[in-house]
């Protein structure tokens, strides 16, 4: 069926165990057992999933939620493949063209990642998606869900670095490819690359510039300040300035800028380190 | 208690709003000035002021609603006295020059398109927003 196949792609709730309209949503997703590795950006993508369906349910499907803002993601420890997540979003607050929420995923009693501040963009479903389609997938997530594990992996586009200063900057590209399976999901009416692809790629290059000035034990603690300032289509080039910003002997905080076609696309702040988590 | 701010008003909260302000431009708190404008000046886009106003959300303990500038600035007129067709009416730019008093008169320019008012702000104009939310948020 081709409505399976479609969210099978880039969907990352299986079910949805409880919503409250407007206040909250919970929800699960099972990490499939063959995937060598599920990173904490498809968590954070599960938790604002789980967010996009409480604020497409509230908006009875007129609008959706696309990422703009996230105030911090602390990540805590990794998903194992395998295990089931549970997830959940309290929502803080709705505005006529913005919302914000904050969210957490579990594995198990394991505090996987947490959300905080996030703003999504409020903006017409019918752009991005068939809202008919999406209600129907819905209600499937809550009376019962849908049958998991279902996502296959993505191959992530991988970074070129073209100029490197070690222990304090580097540049790097890659380019977003012109056709992919998740893009049948992320949106079939309008395919747009996914923010936490593209923060996938800008932790591979903090963590190479982290690399040179800490233990080999450290690992990503918190990403901040991420801004998306437009939209990354199929096909376009991405370069991205990575700059360390400030470094201890074990933590390092680098600074990117992602730029698309001339202009700044996006903005984060990554911490490595050798800390517990978080 | 009167409406006006007071100069000492604004100069109390400027830090914290720079601070927030740098954060969200990315740019060093030394480039800011009260009277730059944010998207002419510093090249602020639609999203660095959702992004602004939520840091000074955070900064101050206060909320400030999404296109409470116009709205204020719109007052008791009804938007049909404001606005016409996206453009501010007379009546409404008179509005908008008094409520936006920080901002120099010859930058309203009429006809003004209401999508076009973000132009018009200053470093200032969030300092104002944020002394305005203070006096409305509860005592503590």
């Amino acid at each position: 069926m081709l409505t399976v196949d479609r969210f099978n792609a880039f969907s990352f709730v299986d079910r949805i165990t409880a919503v409250e309209p407007g206040a909250r949503v919970h929800g699960q997703f099972t990490v499939p057992a063959e995937l060598g590795r599920f990173s904490p950006c498809l968590v954070a993508e599960a938790i604002g999933q789980l967010a996009g369906w409480g604020a497409m349910a509230r908006s009875d499907f007129r609008s959706r939620p696309l990422a703009a803002l996230a105030a911090e993601a602390l990540m805590w420890c990794d998903a194992v493949p395998g295990e089931t997540l549970s997830l959940g979003v309290e929502f803080d607050r709705w505005d006529e063209d913005a919302v914000v929420y904050a969210g957490w995923a579990r594995g198990g009693t394991r505090l996987l990642l947490t959300l905080n501040g996030c703003v999504g963009a409020l903006l017409p479903l019918d752009e991005f998606d068939d809202p008919e389609e999406v209600r129907a997938h819905f209600d499937r997530l809550c009376h019962g869900g849908v049958p998991g594990p279902r996502f296959c992996g993505i191959a992530v586009p991988e970074p070129v670095i073209v100029e490197r200063e070690p222990r304090r900057d580097l540049r790097a590209t890659f380019q977003v490819p012109q056709s992919a399976p998740f893009f049948a999901d992320h949106f079939p009416r309008r395919p747009v690359f996914p923010a936490t692809l593209l923060l996938e790629a800008e932790i591979v290059l903090a963590g190479a510039l982290a690399r040179d000035l800490l233990p080999p034990s450290s690992r990503l603690l918190r990403v901040a300040d991420v801004k998306l300032r437009t939209f990354i289509l199929p096909g376009q080039t991405v370069t991205i300035e990575a700059r360390v910003r400030s470094a201890t002997d074990d933590s390092v905080a680098v600074a990117l800028v992602a730029h698309v076609a001339g202009r700044r696309a996006a903005t984060a702040r990554i911490d490595m380190g050798s800390g517990s988590g978080g | 208690m009167t409406d006006e701010i007071r100069k000492e008003e604004v100069l109390a909260v400027y830090p914290r709003v720079a601070e927030a302000m740098a954060d969200a431009l990315g740019c060093d708190v030394e480039q800011l000035v009260l009277d730059i404008p944010l998207i002419e000046g510093l090249d602020a886009e639609s999203i660095d002021f959702l992004d602004i106003v939520f840091r000074l959300e955070r900064a101050f303990k206060v909320k400030i609603p999404r296109g409470k500038i116009v709205e204020d600035a719109r007052g008791d007129l009804s938007e049909a006295d404001f606005e016409h067709d996206g453009y501010l009416t007379d009546v409404g730019l008179q509005r908008l020059r008094e409520y936006l008093c920080e901002v120099p008169p010859d930058r309203f320019r009429a006809p003004m398109k209401v999508g076009d008012i973000p132009f018009l702000f200053t470093v200032e104009t969030f300092c104002r927003l944020v002394v305005r939310a203070l006096r409305a948020a509860p005592p503590a």
